[in-house]
């Protein structure tokens, strides 16, 4: 009898903890997107030519490049976005020839593209 | 100008710059596939292509349409291997055929971050939200008053990111490249909002609802994302502050200890790490609303061009949308296969989805599946059935849904936004037999 209750209890026990979650996972998760969110990037990831450095700087305090890689915009919509940022998101206003030379880099090298629906080619390669 | 034909361009290039002379440059095509030009193509495909005489001049074969480089995926205890979509923020997509579940596992449910990740709590007991604003009383209740003081509710619950299937959009739309893939369905415990907010002794002239949670903004300046949305929705009886997810703590990623629950409408509603909700008698003005955040135009506008989205609508209530389960893009299945079984979900945001149709001849001729009632609203559908294929080489599975009002998922994403919003065209899979 008392056997059975004490193994009814330690049922209830293992039952609750399940419940009470695996608190180290829930850290070891979120130690886990941290590490990934601050990967470091080189500024070669993005594509070379003039103004990389400045994009790379200016660009990469709030997110990294992989927003800007897989971009393709006409000038008009990265100028937009320029805006947008600022206004939204709290990016330092981009004014006169330094937000010229970025909006051009970024025109120049992530300019519109046709892009099909998935990833990875199947069948090629 | 570019110049055509050069031996050293991809048909990639060839079909972005021009998609009819890709056709003719490419293949030798006018019109229809034949002779030596279907064999060519057949050759680039690595198969013979069965229908190609109802394949639309200029139209990319899915298994041509691909980025360059392939995808990169998730590494994460707990987490499925997800197509990583970007890592600050910290983003990632279910590949479609791990949505086979009914359920939708912790594993292989999609990552969607507006800010950064917070640490997780100590003791989750002692969490507490906040209802306030238009209400007689504003209460604050922590997780295990929640449990103690309302009634438990257990559902099925369809959530997907209001921006599932943007890169279906052309011109590009800014924003995570989803695919189909921003979309789950768990089973989630909690209690109803419309509960907790009668408690707290709603006013007549709360009208509007502000969501508010704990994660902050990438620059680390305030909150990372505050939406809000009518008080009908807020009303909905499968509108829940949920607190566990498939039987257990909600986990991390997806918004430990408690969540708010908005089926159906843009994920962004269902605020993680959820702290605080304000009752309004305005709409909401907190970031993530407004100008072209979340909203779609009334008057559709000419995709690419500028707008800031003054006169556009909030995106309610999500697209009719289905997802192939059973068979990955890019499956290759032995010679001689005459018949596919196929299988997946289908939902359509606060309706429900009546059919789905599947096509493998690239539209010309399609078959209705069969379709289960959902097991309860806002649930996603079970959908089967079996086609045939008349021969070994290179198909598409076309797959759409029609929702309960009678609209179908359209053959490209409609009503261009600038940050793409509610896109959801016909999906197509390339398997190859043989
Ligand atoms: C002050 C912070 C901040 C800075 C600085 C900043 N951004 Fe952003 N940007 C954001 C936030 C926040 C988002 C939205 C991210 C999300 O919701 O996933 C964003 C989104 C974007 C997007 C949207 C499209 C997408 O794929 O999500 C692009 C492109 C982009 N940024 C490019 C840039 C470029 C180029 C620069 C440099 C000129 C820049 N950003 C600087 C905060 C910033």
């Amino acid at each position: 009898m008392r056997g059975a209750l004490l193994a009814a209890a330690g049922v209830l026990l293992a039952a609750s903890a399940v419940l009470a979650q695996d608190p180290d996972l829930a850290r070891r998760q979120a130690e886990a997107a941290a590490a990934i969110a601050g990967r470091a990037e080189e500024e070669t990831v993005l594509a070379e030519g003039e103004g990389r450095s400045e994009v790379f700087a200016y660009c990469t305090v709030c997110h990294n490049t992989a927003l800007i890689r897989r971009s393709a915009f006409t000038r008009d919509r990265w100028d937009e976005l320029m805006d947008w940022m600022a206004e939204k998101h709290g990016m330092n206003p981009l004014e006169g020839e330094f937000r010229q030379a970025i909006v051009d880099y970024l025109a120049t090298h992530y300019g519109p593209r046709q892009r099909g629906p998935r990833g990875g080619n199947p069948f090629l390669d | 100008m570019t110049q055509q034909g050069g031996p050293e361009r991809s048909v990639h290039e060839l079909y972005r710059d021009d998609p009819e002379r890709a056709d003719a440059l490419a293949w030798g095509r006018r019109g229809v596939l034949k002779g030596a030009a279907l064999a060519a193509m057949g050759t680039a495909l690595g198969g013979t292509i069965p229908f190609a005489r109802q394949m639309p001049a200029g139209l990319l074969p899915a298994a041509l349409a691909q980025g360059q480089g392939g995808p990169q995926f998730l590494e994460m205890e707990g987490k499925a291997r997800l197509i990583l979509q970007g890592e600050r923020p910290l983003n990632a997509e279910t590949p479609e055929h791990l949505l086979d579940d009914d359920v939708t596992p912790a594993d292989k449910f999609f990552i969607r971050n507006n800010g950064s990740v917070p640490e997780a709590v100590a003791d989750p007991r002692t969490w507490k939200i906040t209802i306030d604003g238009e209400v007689n009383t504003p209460i604050e209740l922590t997780l295990g008053d929640l449990e103690r003081r309302f009634e438990l509710v257990t559902r099925r619950l369809q959530m997907e990111c209001g921006g599932n299937g943007r890169s279906g959009f052309s011109p590009q739309a800014a924003g995570n490249q989803w695919g189909n893939g921003a979309i789950s369905c768990a089973e989630w415990t909690g209690v109803r909002l419309r509960d907790v907010l009668r408690a707290a002794g709603a006013k007549d002239s709360a009208k509007f609802t502000g969501h508010h949670g704990a994660d902050s903004h990438l620059s680390a300046q305030g909150p990372a994302i505050s939406r809000g949305m009518r008080i009908e929705k807020a009303m909905d009886e499968d509108t829940i502050i949920a607190i566990r997810m498939n039987g257990a703590p909600i986990p991390q990623m997806h918004g430990a200890p408690t969540r708010l629950m908005v089926p159906g409408w843009p994920g962004s509603l269902s605020q993680k790490w959820f702290t605080r909700i304000e009752l309004r008698a305005s709409p909401h003005s907190g970031r993530g609303m407004g100008g072209t955040s979340y909203r779609v135009p009334v008057r559709p506008i000419v995709p690419g061009s500028r707008n800031n989205g003054a006169d556009f609508a909030d995106l309610e209530s999500m697209p009719v949308r289905c997802v192939l389960t059973s068979h990955a893009h890019g499956a290759r299945l032995p010679t001689g296969t005459r018949a596919l079984d196929l299988r997946g979900q289908a939902w359509a945001g606060d309706l429900t989805v009546s059919a789905v149709h599947v096509s493998v001849d690239f539209g010309a001729t399609w078959q209705a599946m069969t379709v289960n009632p959902p097991p309860n609203r806002h649930a996603w559908q079970r959908w089967t059935g079996r086609v045939a294929l008349p021969s070994d080489g290179y198909f598409e599975v076309w797959y759409r849904a029609t929702d309960s009002n009678g609209r179908m998922q359209p053959h490209v994403a409609a009503n261009w936004n600038p940050q793409g919003y509610g896109a959801n065209p016909i999906s197509r899979a390339a398997i190859l037999v043989g």
